[in-house]
């Protein structure tokens, strides 16, 4: 068994990291690229989202390594990735690949035994101690919260610090350095080091950058290729952003979720507005509009897949938050066809548009 | 002592000297056709014989060719066409409210409040309506493009066309014509579509107030103009530079930051006589495999464009946002 996953954001890491502590044999798709999305496109039905298009490209990579085991996430909620695995096992079963899913779903969905089965599928080809798998676990969750956390902190950082680019140039040293090391130990340390490394960026508090929150679809703002990198571009133009959707927040929420305790904030913020779960994360986006509001932030861009069905019900209820609180909201769709021409000029208009407001508070004309 | 303003669009290359007091000065209208860069160099010909290379204070680019241009003539600020239609657009008149411009392949909407835009909005998906699809109809009915809006005037009573997609609006002009409507009708109907697609579309759910400025080559068409009053109910105001006015933008831009930093990066008029050549490779860095193009300016390499994470040109991702 040779197990691949579909990218997003920093979940590759904490991947590797559990693999190599449980020494199971896996392989890393080829980051996401234009290829990716090539081979995608040309095999998946042309109305799906973008997500489904640019994860069928990481099998299909993924295969041409040796993989043949697929380990994915489900979910039985009312949007399309509910029918994702579902539906490339078919599409990948048409094009001869001889794939075995995996697909973890939360146990309220497929019940506590079914869960433990299809983790066991995995854990018993680990040779290890039961405590050591645990271990293992625990190891791939630090790695995941450091990951995301280091994020989080050079896109907002990358605001406030006196050299132009730095924490960029940090945050991609990290991720290269992160994912050469071959035992989740190591991993965690270089994690480690680089958050003091972040902590040693020479910053000018006299600063007051442009801030913005990033919201929508939860994988179009988690995987940077899927977003033309919106938050490489952000942080090259000296704006702090903030995210609260992250592969460590999920995990976070999910696990959570029984008890209906999860994201209280979020539930909070978004009452007003959206007081029902109508699927994907639209309750999450609206939620973070207001929040991102209340926070002080100068403004939000919302991103999600073309023809996203949870984000165009969030679409339509942004530009009533955005009049109510004054706050101006942008939203941008992506998909295959997307321009990165077009997609720079909206970006760059609307910090501008964002700088201006600003000016104009504190000139008070 | 003069400004100089460059928007090199996806149809048309516009540069604009402006003197001190922002009068136009000079106005250089040209057709992309695909080449940037000789587009330049072209109106640099024209310009060099009037212009020294010293009297330009300060230049600016903008449009979607606005970061090529940058590289070639040294510009002192790079906007995008938003930020650079709205300050033509206010400094012209403080009390402009909203903004619609359309050109070769972008149609826009920009709303402004108390002198500053407060919102904004680009086609997307669909380029029905904008200069390109003009050109085409205008043609296949044999008529010059500058007469496009008079036909559009004499129209009685505008056939409806579907305007949703340039290629269903253009099937049904060709259906109706074999109907037997009139000319001028059926333009004046196309006119009307395109007018209600994008009040539907771009406009959605914007509040369109007077004074409205309507800018960009299309502006020229009086049909559409005249179709825009009509929905909306009140007078549209097409400006004097109205095709000029994304290169006037970039001119007061670059005149704001020259007067923070002081001096100009203007590299002159010479540039002309250079021969430029531009080489592409597939950087192999890492899986991303960007294309990256390299500009030579007499064989010396001046910039570099399409590489993501700035391993070739970091320059000038950090320049766009002065």
């Amino acid at each position: 068994m040779k197990i691949t996953f579909p990218h997003m954001g920093n979940v590759y890491l904490a991947v590797k990291a559990l693999f190599d502590g449980l020494g199971i044999d896996y392989v890393i798709p080829p980051k996401n690229s234009k290829k990716t999305l090539e081979i995608g496109s040309l095999h998946s039905p042309e109305e799906l989202c973008l997500p489904y298009k640019i994860m069928i490209g990481n099998y299909v990579q993924a295969a041409e390594m040796g993989a043949n085991t697929i380990l994915i996430t489900g979910s039985c909620g009312p949007c399309r990735f509910g029918e994702y695995c579902e539906m490339q096992m078919n599409l990948l079963n048409n094009l001869g690949y001889n794939f075995k899913f995996i697909v973890i779903d939360a146990p309220g969905d497929i019940g506590v035994t079914e869960l433990f089965n299809r983790i066991a599928e995995i854990s018993t080809k680990s040779k290890m101690p039961k405590h050591k798998k645990f271990q293992c676990v625990k190891y791939a969750l630090d790695v995941i919260n450091l990951a995301d956390k280091l994020d989080a902190k050079a896109h907002w950082l990358a605001g406030y610090e006196r050299n132009r680019g730095e924490c960029k140039k940090l945050l991609h040293a990290c991720k290269r350095e992160a994912i050469k090391c071959t035992n989740p130990k190591d991993m965690i340390n270089v994690l480690k080091d680089y958050e003091k490394k972040f902590d040693n960026v020479e910053l000018d508090h006299a600063k007051d950058p442009v801030k913005i929150a990033i919201i929508g679809e939860i994988y179009t703002v988690i995987e940077p290729f899927s977003n033309l990198y919106i938050e490489d571009k952000l942080m090259s133009y000296g704006v702090s952003t903030r995210r609260e959707l992250t592969p460590s927040w999920w995990v976070k929420n999910m696990a959570m979720s029984p008890t209906r305790l999860n994201s209280l904030d979020l539930k909070r913020h978004s009452k007003e507005y959206l007081g029902l779960e109508i699927g994907g994360h639209a309750r999450e986006c609206i939620g973070e509009a207001v929040m991102a509001h209340e926070d002080g932030f100068d403004g939000a861009i919302q991103i999600f897949p073309m023809g996203c069905m949870p984000e165009i019900v969030s679409k339509a209820i942004l530009p009533r938050i955005s009049k109510d609180k004054n706050f101006p909201i942008m939203t941008l769709v992506v998909d295959e066809m997307t321009g990165e021409a077009g997609y720079v000029t909206r970006i760059e208009a609307f910090l501008d548009l964002l700088e201006r407001r600003k000016e104009h508070v504190l000139s008070g004309s | 002592m003069y400004y100089l303003g460059v928007d090199v669009g996806s149809v048309s290359t516009d540069l604009i000297v402006m003197d001190e007091k922002l009068n136009v000065k000079d106005k250089i209208y040209l057709r992309t056709r695909g080449r940037p860069i000789q587009v330049i160099q072209e109106g640099f010909k024209l310009l060099r014989e009037k212009y020294k290379d010293g009297e330009i204070l300060a230049c600016g680019t903008t449009g979607s060719g606005r970061h090529i241009a940058a590289t070639l003539i040294g510009a002192d600020a790079v906007k995008n066409e938003i930020t650079a239609h709205s300050t033509a657009a206010l400094e012209m008149d403080r009390d402009v409210r909203t903004i619609i411009e359309i050109g070769g392949q972008d149609s826009k909407i920009i709303i402004l409040r108390d002198g500053i835009v407060v919102e904004f909005a680009m086609n997307t998906v669909c380029a029905t309506g904008t200069g390109s699809f003009r050109d085409g109809q205008a043609e296949r009915h044999d008529i010059p493009i500058e007469e496009f809006g008079d036909y559009a005037l004499k129209a009685t009573t505008p056939v409806r066309i579907a305007g949703r997609c340039a290629v269903f609006a253009e099937s049904d002009m060709i259906h109706k014509q074999q109907l037997g409507y009139n000319e001028a009708d059926i333009i004046g109907g196309l006119c009307e579509a395109l007018v209600r697609n994008y009040l539907n579309n771009i406009g959605k759910g914007k509040e369109i107030l007077p004074k409205v400025f309507f800018q960009g080559g299309v502006a020229a068409n009086k049909g559409i103009k005249k179709a825009f009053e009509d929905a909306l109910g009140f007078e549209v105001i097409v400006p004097e530079y109205y095709d000029m006015m994304g290169a006037i933008g970039a001119a007061i831009i670059a005149r704001n930051t020259v007067r923070k930093t002081g001096r100009t990066n203007f590299k002159g008029f010479g540039l002309a006589e250079s021969t430029f050549a531009s080489k592409s490779f597939e950087c192999t860095g890492c899986p991303n495999c960007c294309e990256v193009v390299r500009i030579y300016e007499n064989e010396r390499a001046i910039g570099c464009f399409g590489d993501r994470c700035g391993k070739w040109n970091t320059r000038l991702s950090v320049q766009t946002i002065a």
